[in-house]
């Protein structure tokens, strides 16, 4: 099911395989989608959904199979929902769910604005006595503080159980709510839901995979949620085929969350330190961060986070001096895009370094966010083209009608020509978070260097500058680790001979011993006592011995491939795969095999005679076992123990501090610990559910330039979606530069339904023009029955759907969609609510009569 | 052995990879109808929006070798909703009308069977362009010469497929030997039946005295862009001459008649 | 709009014009022929103005052909494969064919028009002359004749030999009715000329006219049967800016106008001399007209 993505147009490549497990396989693909794509084209079963209404979908579909028959029948779905979920675990009897509180849960504040999440927790035994170790110096702390173990009732009777709790909270999401609410005709409803219900199993796994039609949402977090809830429900996680899988965007923007371009993480996904939590020193930080997840493998923060530091500070960072901890930058709010470009707008940011990205195009309410951009005092643009962004100064709309004069913008621009990829070596991680290496084929045209050349050698002259600083604050600066000048040889074929070494830079995320500077196999090899010195530790063993890089291998086979390049953790294609084999280490059926116990096998590790341990994990693919190698299935965990030796043996979900997949999230949420159906912030209907409208808690700027719409808001009575297209690449600069491309699609469009076209007397390929408070732009009609209104609360909703690629350069042109758009977000991750938003059209140019 | 390509219409998910790979390996230029200069800018900017689905490039021309047709099958109620793609190039015809109907020698058929225009002896005739019973082969303004689809001539002559299956991300498009590839579309076309395809047929085979080119397609081939029924051309040509010499026959002695006629009653004047 | 097909483009200034002036060229020549070879002697009359004409009017076709080329310099590749310099025709290719019969017309009516030249005195070179009357000139007026039906003719299949539905489904009768056509035209050409000399009494007159008539009478049951076989693909001539031209142009101004004048002019106490002059233009007209919506409709 793919649902929330158009992956044959967005993602073609991908779609290869899908499609090819239709043609060969007859697997059944279904599409769930407010327009017919050319995803729909290829799929049996095309869905269609009001766009913003994916929770109340899932969620139906959840409702539907906990009732169903074969749920309650087929005694795999309940041994899989029992061992491997937290179905069974008893939650706080002071928790209330939505059903209770019109739809919120119980910790909101007073003001609305914010959740306690202390009523969502787990009832727990109480807590062990901590063993007397030894291990290491936080290590030692986090044994002091393990919780006690979770209360369970594996007949899922008691009414506190998680399971109880899903299905109450569930029981409203009817066929005949969905269809209130997505406009998606029960039949085809129920239809979906049983394909997805009859083809999971012992036999068969069916998967779900998305993108950013589900993300960009004020409730995109939660949209995920709902999918992973339903597939831990069906038995579809951690085994082959199975899974909800995210498609990602820009290529290697899973690297850029891996190794951390967000601003609230560093690589490897341990938090940002933040100066508003208890973070003052590295042990207040370890302890704040790793004590609610210490008795999953998360029980090795501390060795992550120091080998992080130290390969930050290198000799520098001492135990004495926290490894250089206290020097690091901490984060003191949500510095995310958005507020970002209204601290700009405030006057609060001065100098912007754009690397990659051309908000003028692509950021939300563009014209607040190009405005913001002549608010700076200066701004770096490294592109191959003059982006909107760069050239924002002298011919933007907003010059254009005058509102803004190239005379009072002080923004000093400057703009600087970047390499491509195949200019520059280097690796990509793609969205199976799997590292391959890219080599470099030619030098750069003229000036033009890669991003790594242009931040290495603006690090090395700032080292330089700061030099002789006697100031405590430019410490960091001063005992940066910054030594990847390329060896000759590396260099040795091109005319660029200061590019910095993609080699040892990839080799400093692996990690490596700091005496002698050997890469490290795995992390389990890292250290918290500064004697290891790793970017990012889920990377370690793509470089797991000097000269060796596993991101370059290209041998495949047609299972697994394990030795094409390499997926972290530890080259682990399918994540959580101890739940590909049945409580007692068996495959769920010889057809899904991945791994599985063999109670015969050498362990290869001794027992205290000498003898060999029996009994270990095998994956005849070649996969990596992502579990403990020698964990027998059914063997307990060690209550006062943290990492693997708390979890039992039938704990596949490492990463959780209870091992189990979450259908209920006692933490980690900022909104909720289950999905719950809101509208959209704008939204043509009040939420049919729910007397709360909307998610209490979502992010808005409320700031001049950036006005919202009111619910059913008669003035933008149109639902408008936006959304890409295959011939052109996001904000264009890669796409519309280009004649090939440029003639593919020239033009911005709109696509709008014949009905809603005979409505407001729309001709196809002529000009229409779609307003919001925002924002004002034209663009062509594309009338076509593969958008269609929907029926909503009784009520016909039409959407209009826009591709966002066009800007006023290039060889293709077009207004900018995201004129049109707000700044509002996800309270989890700050993410733009891009998909779903309302609007008005009529047909005409913009600026013309009514 | 004839080389060729099938183009199995089912998978295409009408992503014109295609269009974009053969123009890059053949450095074929923006199709310059599609672009115009527009003041303030530095370069030509396209302005094809059709409007009619998302084919923007509407037809084969001289710089667009390959073009993906857009079909949108749509009820009123939507109980049908079927969006069609469909590559289209040149068929590299067993029997072309283009290389027929050339006056040069210009249009020549390779050892691997792909028809192919010589650009140095073509002069720009035209008198392929409409011989061609698929809309194929144009001139360009540019060279004064036709171009089309070469079938990545140089490409397969140094063992490598066409640039356009290379690219193809879904097997839309393969090229190879055409029995073998006949056995695969067969074989496809007996999977689609049995799923329920019944309109599912195969265009290549028979029509035009066979294509190297061949297609499987879900509907009529009308429905596709393709005439249902080609015939190459120069099947009429004995009988357009017959019937040519026959009229001028006929007028030939028409004249005669009218001119002996007279002739020998003026001349029986001429003697009074 | 067909899907299918391209337009050849090619432009009617010289296409459709070339196929115009040839066939009214290669029309005035056959007539001339036949009045050289079964006129009496004062018939000899309209060969000499028919052959004075033929040539002129030939000689501006390779300069339209030619022009209308891509690559107008290799012209001569029509007739030599260019890869090896040998002499090259196809004989599948109406327009190879084309090429090497326009050259043997255009050879025939050279010679007929130095014929002319010579029988009229302006041609004085001697031992020309005495070469020249060695020519077996009926031998050469009829295969010249039949170069010429060719010349005339072979346009319409070459029309009719390509996939272009309208031309397609004309199959196969535009050859023909552009003989008839080249007959008529070519009358008209040698009445005009005639016409302007004020020598259109008489029966030489006549004879050209009864010809002239004869054919726009065959081009007219030709039209007819063309728009029989072309059925619904005959629409871009039933209609529309071609429409008007080939039914307005051609049929009307072209052909039944004419025959009605004719026989108007035939009437005692009519004056012949201007209508024939009108009835000439119109015929010439109408010829030009059926190329050029021939070509450009569709
Ligand atoms: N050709 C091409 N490929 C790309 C990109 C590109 O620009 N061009 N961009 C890349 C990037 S950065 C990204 S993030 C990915 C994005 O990949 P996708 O997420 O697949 O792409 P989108 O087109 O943004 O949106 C996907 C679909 O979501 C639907 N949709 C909108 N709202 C909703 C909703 O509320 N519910 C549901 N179920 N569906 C909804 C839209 O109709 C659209 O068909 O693509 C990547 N790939
Ligand atoms: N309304 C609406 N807005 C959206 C979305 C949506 O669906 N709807 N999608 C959102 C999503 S998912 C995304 S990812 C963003 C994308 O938005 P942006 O990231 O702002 O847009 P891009 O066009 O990807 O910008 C990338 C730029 O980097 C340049 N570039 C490429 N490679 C390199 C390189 O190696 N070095 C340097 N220095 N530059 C390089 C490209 O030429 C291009 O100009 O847009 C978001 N905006
Ligand atoms: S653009 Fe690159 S990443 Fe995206 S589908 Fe194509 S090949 Fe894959
Ligand atoms: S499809 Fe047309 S251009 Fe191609 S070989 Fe056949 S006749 Fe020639
Ligand atoms: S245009 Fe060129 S290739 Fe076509 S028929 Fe004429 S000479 Fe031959
Ligand atoms: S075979 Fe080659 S020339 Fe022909 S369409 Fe494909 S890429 Fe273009
Ligand atoms: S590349 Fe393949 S899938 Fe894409 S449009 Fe062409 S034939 Fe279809
Ligand atoms: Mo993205």
């Amino acid at each position: 099911m793919i649902m929330g993505s158009n992956m044959a147009e967005c993602h073609p490549v991908a779609f290869r395989w899908p499609l090819k497990a239709k043609t060969d396989h007859g697997a059944v693909l279904m599409h769930v989608d407010p327009r017919f794509t050319r995803t729909s084209a290829m799929c049996d079963i095309h869905s269609p959904i009001r766009a913003g209404s994916d929770i109340a979908f899932l969620g139906g579909i959840i409702n539907h199979v906990i009732n169903s028959n074969r749920w309650n029948t087929d005694p795999f779905f309940k041994e899989f929902v029992v061992n491997y979920t937290n179905a069974a675990t008893l939650i706080n009897p002071d928790f209330k769910d939505t059903e209770d509180l019109k739809g919120v849960f119980s910790g909101l504040s007073e003001d609305g604005k914010s959740y306690s999440n202390a009523t969502w927790s787990y009832q727990r035994h109480p807590a062990p006595t901590p063993p007397a170790a030894k291990v290491g110096p936080f290590t030692d702390l986090l044994l002091q503080r393990v919780p006690g173990r979770p209360k369970t009732d594996p007949t899922l009777k008691n009414p506190l159980t998680v399971f109880q709790i899903l299905k109450r909270h569930y029981s409203r999401y009817t066929p005949e709510m969905v269809e209130r609410v997505c406009g998606c005709p029960r039949e085809m409803f129920l239809k979906v839901a049983n394909t997805l219900l009859n083809n999971s199993g012992r036999d068969r796994t069916s998967n779900i995979t998305y993108a950013v039609g589900w993300t960009q949402h004020t409730v995109g977090v939660q949209i995920i949620r709902t999918a992973g809830v339903l597939q831990s429900l069906l038995g579809n996680i951690g085994r082959p085929g199975g899974g909800v899988l995210a498609l990602r965007g820009h290529a290697t923007i899973q690297g850029s969350t891996d190794i951390a371009t967000l601003y609230h993480s560093l690589p490897g996904y341990l938090n940002m330190p933040d100066a508003r939590k208890v973070h003052d020193t590295l042990k207040d930080y370890i302890l704040t961060e790793a004590v609610p997840i210490s008795t999953s493998y998360w029980g090795n923060f501390p060795k992550f986070a120091v080998s992080y530091f130290k390969a930050q500070f290198g000799a520098a960072a001492t135990e004495e001096n926290d490894y250089g901890y206290n020097y690091h930058p901490k984060i003191t709010g949500d510095h995310s895009h958005l507020p970002m470009m209204v601290d700009m707008t405030a006057g609060r940011i001065k100098g912007f370094f754009v690397m990659g990205q051309n908000p003028a195009v692509g950021g939300q309410n563009a014209r607040f966010q190009r405005k913001a951009l002549s608010k700076l005092d200066w701004m770096v643009v490294r592109d191959f083209f003059e982006t909107e962004t760069a050239a924002f100064w002298r011919n933007s709309p907003e010059i254009q009608s005058g509102e803004l004069k190239v005379s009072d913008i002080k923004t000093e621009v400057f703009f600087l020509p970047a390499a491509t990829v195949p200019e520059m070596e280097g690796t990509f991680t793609n969205t199976q978070r799997l590292i391959q290496q890219h080599e470099k084929a030619a030098d750069p045209p003229d000036d033009a260097r890669s991003d790594s050349w242009f931040t290495y050698h603006l690090g090395k002259h700032l080292q330089q500058l700061y030099g002789d600083s006697k100031m405590e604050r430019d410490w960091a600066i001063k005992n940066l680790l910054w030594n990847f000048d390329p060896d000759p040889q590396e260099v040795a074929n091109w005319h660029i001979k200061d590019e910095p070494s993609a080699y040892k830079i990839l080799k400093e995320i692996n990690g490596y011993t700091w005496a002698d500077k050997k890469p490290l196999p795995t992390y389990a090899n890292l250290k918290e006592d500064g004697s290891t010195a790793c970017g990012a530790w889920i990377y370690t063993g793509v470089i797991p011995e000097e000269g060796k890089n596993n991101a370059a291998r290209r041998q495949g086979d047609n299972w697994i491939s394990p030795t094409w390049g390499f997926a972290w953790p530890s080259n682990r294609r399918i994540m959580y795969n101890r739940a590909s084999a049945d409580p007692a280490g068996k495959p769920w059926s010889e057809k899904k095999k991945l791994i599985y116990w063999d109670p015969k096998a050498d362990s290869g590790i001794p027992d205290a005679a000498g003898n060999p341990i029996r009994g270990k994990w095998i994956a005849p693919s070649g996969e990596g076992i992502d579990f403990m190698p020698t964990k027998a299935p059914g063997s307990r965990g060690k209550d006062n123990g943290i990492g693997f030796d708390w979890l039992g043996g039938n704990d596949p979900f490492i990463m959780r501090p209870d091992g189990k997949a979450w259908l209920f999230a006692p933490f980690g949420l900022v909104d909720g610990p289950l999905p719950t159906h809101y509208e959209p912030y704008e939204s043509p209907v009040e939420n049919p559910i729910y007397k709360q409208q909307s998610n209490p808690v979502l992010k808005t700027w409320k700031v001049a330039g950036n006005p919202y719409h009111k619910v059913a808001d008669p003035n933008y009575p149109i639902i408008v979606s936006t959304y890409r297209l295959t011939e052109h690449h996001l904000s264009g600069t890669m796409s519309r530069w280009l004649p090939w491309l440029a003639e593919l699609m020239p033009e911005l469009f709109c696509e709008i339904s014949p009905e809603l076209a005979a409505e407001r007397g729309i001709k196809n390929a002529e000009y229409v023009t779609i307003q919001t408070a925002r924002g004002e732009i034209q663009a062509r009609a594309l009338v076509t029955r593969r958008m269609r209104p929907f029926v909503i609360n009784e009520k016909v909703i039409h959407e209009i759907g826009l591709p966002w690629h066009w800007g006023w350069q290039g060889r293709a042109r077009g207004d900018v969609v995201n004129n049109l758009s707000a700044l509002v977000a996800d309270p989890n991750v700050s993410i733009h609510e891009g998909k779903v938003f309302t609007c008005n059209i009529r047909a005409g140019k913009r600026g013309g009569a009514a | 052995m004839a080389k060729g390509m099938f183009i199995d219409t089912s998978v295409c998910i009408g992503c014109k990879s295609c269009q974009v790979a053969c123009k890059e390996w053949n450095v074929l230029e923006g199709e310059p109808t599609h672009f115009r200069q527009l003041p303030g800018a530095p370069y030509p900017i396209a302005v094809n929006f059709t409007g009619n689905s998302y084919d923007n490039t509407a037809a084969l021309s001289a710089t667009d070798w390959r073009h993906v047709f857009f079909i949108e099958e749509f009820s009123q109620d939507r109980s049908v909703a079927r969006w069609f793609f469909s590559s289209d190039s040149c068929k590299h015809c067993n029997d072309a009308g283009c290389l027929n109907s050339c006056p040069t020698g210009a249009i020549i058929r390779t050892d691997m069977g792909n028809v192919f225009v010589q650009d140095d002896v073509c002069i720009g005739c035209k008198s392929c362009v409409p011989s061609c019973p698929f809309g194929v082969i144009a001139l360009s303004p540019k060279t004064g010469t036709v171009h089309k689809c070469t079938l990545c001539n140089d490409r397969i002559h140094n063992g490598l497929g066409t640039a356009c299956a290379k690219a193809c991300p879904t097997g839309s498009i393969l090229f190879g030997d055409v029995p073998e590839l006949k056995a695969i579309a067969d074989a496809r076309l007996a999977k689609l039946k049995a799923l329920g395809e019944t309109k599912a047929n195969i265009y290549g085979y028979d029509e035009a005295g066979g294509l190297n080119v061949f297609y499987l397609f879900l509907d009529r081939p009308m429905v596709y862009g393709q005439p249902e029924h080609p015939v190459v051309p120069q099947q009429r040509l004995p009988l357009s001459t017959a019937a040519t010499v026959l009229g001028a026959a006929a007028i030939g002695v028409a004249a005669l008649i009218s001119f002996r006629e007279r002739g020998s009653k003026k001349s029986e004047e001429e003697k009074k | 709009m067909n899907p299918f097909t391209h337009v050849a483009n090619w432009p009617w200034y010289y296409v459709g014009l070339y196929f115009y002036i040839s066939s009214v060229s290669a029309g005035a020549y056959i007539i001339g022929s036949m009045a050289e070879l079964y006129g009496g002697e004062r018939q000899r009359e309209i060969g000499r103005v028919a052959f004075s004409l033929a040539l002129p009017l030939i000689l501006a076709a390779p300069v339209l052909l030619i022009a209308d080329l891509g690559r107008p310099e290799r012209f001569w590749h029509l007739f030599f494969y260019s890869k090896d310099g040998i002499p090259y025709i196809n004989l599948q290719s109406p327009m190879s064919v084309g090429a090497w019969g326009l050259t043997a017309y255009g050879g025939f009516a050279l010679l007929s028009f130095l014929n002319i030249m010579a029988i009229n005195g302006r041609l004085t070179f001697a031992p020309f002359a005495k070469l020249y009357n060695r020519l077996p000139r009926k031998t050469y007026a009829v295969i010249g004749m039949l170069t010429g039906l060719f010349v005339a003719g072979y346009p319409g299949v070459l029309l009719n030999v390509t996939a272009w539905p309208l031309w397609e489904a004309t199959s196969p009768l535009l050859g023909s009715l552009f003989i008839a056509s080249g007959a008529s035209t070519g009358a008209a050409a040698i009445i005009l000329v005639m016409a302007r000399q004020k020598r259109v009494a008489g029966e030489t007159y006549s004879h050209l006219e009864k010809v002239d008539r004869v054919s726009m009478i065959i081009e007219l049951l030709i039209i007819g049967a063309v728009i029989v076989v072309a059925g619904q693909y005959a629409a871009p001539i039933m209609s529309g800016f071609y429409g008007v031209m080939f039914w307005g142009g051609t049929v009307f101004l072209g052909i039944l106008f004419p025959l009605g004048l004719y026989w108007y002019a035939g009437r005692p106490g009519v004056d012949r001399n201007r209508l024939v002059m009108l009835t000439a233009v119109l015929v010439l007209f109408g010829g030009a007209l059926l190329r050029i919506s021939l070509m450009q409709a569709g």
